[in-house]
């Protein structure tokens, strides 16, 4: 076993693991900076070059790069990355580090133990682009690896280094076949092997991975956030999606002010659930964001609960805090998926007085805007009259809704609403929201998405960040009521999307523009498969497990018995191929059939061949027995012993196979033969 | 005439034949032990006549040189034969006033050790060592020998009083190892009739020289040999040690001294595809490798031409082909 694993590697079996660390390699470089990729394929490919110049020189002895080097490599490198990072201990950093060590291992391995051990560092290392991303691309961007993986390991397991060096094209067909022949085992256990209810571990997640809306906003946050494709989350309606204008789905609300930013209070628990009479019902999955809020449809009339299938399971996953936000016990670091309810409409009543002192006091700073709306409401003491001026007076006066506002220094609601003029929806709402809070009336802001895009292909509607939208809340007659300035100003935003109320000249997220072209079709059939595909198979749980079975009707079943059942159908699987192959050896190719056919004939007509006869022999001792057939025995015996030990290619083999089957075809019966033998 | 696959009629395989065609018009109905001669010349390895005197050893040996353009020497081996008969001797010139080297007759192309258990294991061992090496090292001085060498001994298996008959050893040195046999009886009387052959030897004209010969060589040694067929030989090899259940009955009876090791397996590939070569074929098939596996197995198995090849048959036999 020592004298194995201390064997020197041949260049074969080292091309082969470096074809398997490379294909496990370029996967993981699209979530990497770009100098650790370049230098992570850049130590891959030096290896290359080295075993090259080896094979041209013929030396004795490999070159190799001294340990030490390495070592001091690996030191940089690590140093590298918390500078590059800012910080070491977390999955990104340590997933890069383990990129270029595993190029730093294939520069430095020697003897089949240190192959091994990079061939498993290598599936590890195409193990973990999937910390970042289980979508379906991801998983085919994998097979390379894992067919390189099952070629890596035939080579390594060869016995006699260098001798017979087979085919690496043939390697790579048996690899895929066998793990082609895999994949229904696998399948099945997918469906079949118990799950547990909860993982065993997380995700690991950099609290880098932030992403969306936060519950901090100042001028820009918004527009910033505007500018991206990716997907928050999507949503599946039971019955009809509501018009465009209703889709306001509600996120983070934002009741504190400064001045400039404005920040979401503490949750409160106590949120009442909305009543009515015909309430939403949708399923919502939503991208993980490592934020604790879930978004839903204007007022929540349920609490959201983890959708499994047709099972409903423990709980719901989230509280209803106050301000009707919902919010989750910890931050989302998987993709949920959750069944909700709401109602759609624009009031709802206040929690507590405590919610209103907070939502009414005075905003600091900004005096031009505070002598503004105290003078205006000096002319209209009636709140909603008040509102009302607000709302036209935004509409009169020359307010550009744009993506690229210019930047507003201090005082930045009075810079936009007296100076500027030009901004995003974040902007007017947080002008409207002051407005009021200075003339008395309580106001707050609320965050979240507006819109969302129906994909024709899953049935299914898609909100992306670029549908991230901020509008206000005020009190009017005892109830919160939603008010949209950037309704008032921009009214398409709200009916057409992002789109069709930014100047043309703004950038725009592609997939935003909403236009039928193919780039758009083909992105929303793409999106369509991988929402499958996550839904059916990144999402297959413990719970959807149970659905399945018992739609199956297997629960009845004790746990020993479906394992039995599962593992029959497994060694069914594999007997089933076992025998496939076994068949096809006993029959042989076609050649080995006709000959077979032709032995049995004319053992029938009186002259067995004796099993140690060569084929040239046997057909010259027909020929003789039966000199009227001596061409066609001639043809049978050439072409039949070309077949089976002549060097024949692809075209030859088939007209030769075409020769025998028609030589063998003039012969008649063998009763025939045997009336008419010559002796 | 066995039926041949098209590819007979390769330049290299007529020119064979035309060679076989000459060296029969002088030693006649011996066409199997000519052809078997020539695909040892062909093969690079050297032969093994076993036979008594009179059936045209010496007469076949003389023919082969003749036909393929070869400078021929005969030896006599006798119990006072030493090595430096053989390989040359270095003598005193008192005019250049040093040694000079006088090449003995092992320096031709063919050489025909007549009686090779005549002389003593000494010189023996040295014309065993020059076919080995294809050189000769002599006053610490290395002379090649010409290429092709080929050297035919000749053994009489008859009389072995005060003989020295080759050890098991020595005999693995040759490729093949044949019986002449006496003539048939249409050839005897055409033999008879024709008076003595000597003379025809002067007629038969060269069909080829030396760097040709060495051109066929090579092409023998790139004849193809299929997977299947190694797999035949690797089953013949291991009958031959009695693994395989067919041939245990012949160990039993006690024929088989030893089984054959892989250096008889390989050169069994080589006369196989020089005999294919011959044949006209650019690949080696079964029939090939059972033609020449009697003369290649035979005095590795017994000890002798006759005894083996009876013991190898009977291992033909017993394999199937794969």
């Amino acid at each position: 076993m020592q004298a194995t694993a201390a064997r020197p590697l041949d260049p074969a079996q080292i091309r082969a693991l470096g074809v398997l660390l490379v294909a496990a390699q370029l996967p993981l470089v699209v979530h990497l900076p770009i100098w650790v990729a370049a230098f992570g394929l850049f130590v891959a490919g030096l290896r290359f070059a080295l075993l090259r110049r080896d094979g041209r020189l013929l030396r004795t002895r490999p070159a190799r790069i001294p340990s030490w080097a390495l070592a001091l490599f690996a030191v940089a490198i690590a140093l590298a990355l918390r500078k590059s990072y800012g910080y070491f201990v977390g999955r990104d950093p340590c997933v890069a580090f383990l990129f270029v060590l595993a190029g730093i291992k294939f520069l430095e391995i020697r003897t089949a133990r240190d192959g091994t051990l990079l061939a498993c560092l290598a599936m590890f290392v195409a193990l973990t682009p999937f910390f970042y991303s289980q979508s379906l691309l991801g998983g085919l961007a994998m097979l390379p690896a894992i067919v390189a993986a099952g070629v890596a390991l035939e080579a390594l397991a060869r016995r006699e280094p260098g001798a017979a060096d087979p085919s690496m094209r043939s390697a790579w067909t048996r690899s895929a076949s066998l793990i082609a022949q895999g994949l229904p085992i696998a399948a099945g256990l997918f469906l079949v092997f118990p799950r547990l209810a909860t993982p065993l571990w997380g995700l690991p997640a950099d609290h880098a991975a932030q992403s969306g809306l936060s519950d901090r906003m100042a001028p820009g946050s918004i527009s910033e956030l505007s500018l991206s494709d990716a997907v928050a989350f999507r949503v599946t309606f039971d019955g009809p999606p509501p018009r465009p204008a209703d889709r306001y789905w509600r996120g983070p609300v934002l009741s504190l002010f400064n001045g400039r930013e404005w920040r979401a209070l503490p949750p409160r628990p106590g949120g009442s659930l909305a009543r009515g009479d015909r309430p939403v019902r949708y399923a919502v999955t939503l991208e993980p964001d490592d934020h604790r809020w879930l978004f839903a449809l204007d007022l929540p009339s349920s609490l959201p609960v983890a959708d499994s299938g047709s099972v409903a399971s423990s709980g719901p996953v989230a509280s209803l805090a106050r301000d009707l936000q919902l919010v989750t016990r910890a931050p989302l670091t998987r993709p949920l998926r959750y069944v909700q309810e709401s109602i759609l409409g624009t009031r709802h009543p206040v929690a507590s007085a405590d919610e209103l002192r907070i939502d009414a006091r005075m905003p600091p700073g900004n005096p031009r805007a505070v002598t503004f709306a105290q003078a205006l409401r000096r002319e209209h003491p009636g709140d909603r009259d008040y509102i009302a001026t607000v709302l036209r007076w935004f509409r009169d006066q020359p307010f550009h809704y744009t993506l690229q506002p210019p930047l507003l220094e201090d005082h930045p609601v009075d810079a936009f609403l007296f100076d500027t003029r030009r901004g995003f929806c974040e902007h007017f709402a947080s002008a409207f929201v002051v407005l009021l809070r200075a003339a008395g009336i309580p106001a707050r802001v609320v965050t979240g998405y507006q819109g969302g895009e129906i994909n024709p292909r899953g049935g299914y509607m898609i909100v992306r960040q670029s549908d991230a939208h901020a509008w206000a809340e005020a009190v009017v007659d005892g109830q919160w009521q939603r008010f949209d300035p950037t309704a008032v100003v921009a009214p398409s935003r709200i009916e057409r999307g992002l789109y069709g109320s930014v100047p043309a000249s703004d950038p725009v997220p592609l997939f935003a523009r909403g236009d039928s072209g193919w780039i758009n079709n083909v992105q929303l059939a793409l999106d369509a498969i991988n929402y499958r595909w996550r839904r059916n198979v990144i999402e297959f749980d413990h719970d959807r497990q149970r659905t399945l079975w018992r739609n199956w009707g297997l629960d009845g079943f004790p746990a020993w018995q479906a394992a039995a059942v599962a593992m029959a159908a497994v060694l069914a699987w594999a007997g089933a191929v076992f025998a496939a192959f076994a068949v096809k050896r006993r029959r042989g190719e076609r050649t080995v059939r006709l000959w077979n056919a032709l032995c049995r004939r004319l053992a029938r007509a009186g002259l067995p061949r004796p099993a140690w006869e060569g084929p040239i022999a046997y057909a010259s001792r027909a020929a003789k027995r039966w000199p009227q057939f001596a061409i066609a025995f001639g043809a049978i015996g050439d072409a039949y012993a070309m077949l089976r030990f002549g060097p024949v290619s692809d075209d030859e083999r088939s007209a030769l196979v075409a020769t025998l089957a028609r030589a063998i075809e003039v012969l008649p019966s063998p009763a025939a033969l045997r009336a008419t033998a010559h002796t | 005439m066995t039926v041949r696959p098209a590819s007979q009629t390769l330049p290299t395989s007529r020119r064979l034949t035309a060679v076989l065609q000459q060296i029969a018009q002088v030693v006649v109905g011996k066409n199997e032990p000519i052809r078997l001669a020539l695909t040892c010349l062909i093969a690079r390895g050297h032969l093994l006549i076993e036979d008594i005197p009179g059936v045209g050893k010496s007469t076949l040996a003389q023919a082969l040189a003749a036909a393929l353009g070869l400078q021929y020497a005969r030896v006599q081996f006798t119990s006072d034969l030493l090595p430096a008969d053989l390989l040359g001797v270095s003598i005193f010139d008192s005019r250049s006033n040093a040694f000079r080297f006088h090449p003995g007759p092992v320096f031709r192309s063919v050489v025909l050790a007549d009686e090779i258990n005549r002389a003593p294991p000494k010189t023996q061992s040295a014309l065993l060592e020059a076919m080995e090496e294809r050189q000769v090292s002599q006053d610490g001085e290395t002379r090649l020998l010409p290429d092709p060498f080929f050297v035919i001994a000749t053994q009489n298996p008859v009389e072995q009083i005060g003989a020295y008959p080759l050890p098991e050893s020595q005999l693995d040195r040759f490729m093949l190892a044949i019986e002449l046999g006496y003539p048939d009886a249409s050839a005897e009387r055409d033999l008879l009739a024709g008076g003595d052959r000597r003379p025809r030897l002067e007629s038969i004209a060269a069909q080829a020289d030396a760097p040709t010969l060495r051109e066929w060589q090579r092409e023998a040694a790139s004849i193809h040999v299929a997977p299947a067929l190694l797999d035949y030989v690797q089953a013949l090899l291991a009958a031959s040690r009695g693994h395989a259940a067919g041939a245990r009955s012949e160990r039993l009876e006690g024929m088989a001294r030893r089984g054959l090791s892989p250096r008889a397996g390989l050169m069994l590939l080589a006369a196989a595809r020089a005999y294919a070569l011959i044949e006209g074929r650019a690949m080696v098939v079964p029939e090939d490798l059972q033609a020449v596996f009697a003369a290649v197995a035979g005095h590795r198995l017994a000890g002798g031409a006759r005894a083996g090849a009876a013991l190898a048959q009977a291992l033909l036999r017993a394999v199937p082909l794969p």
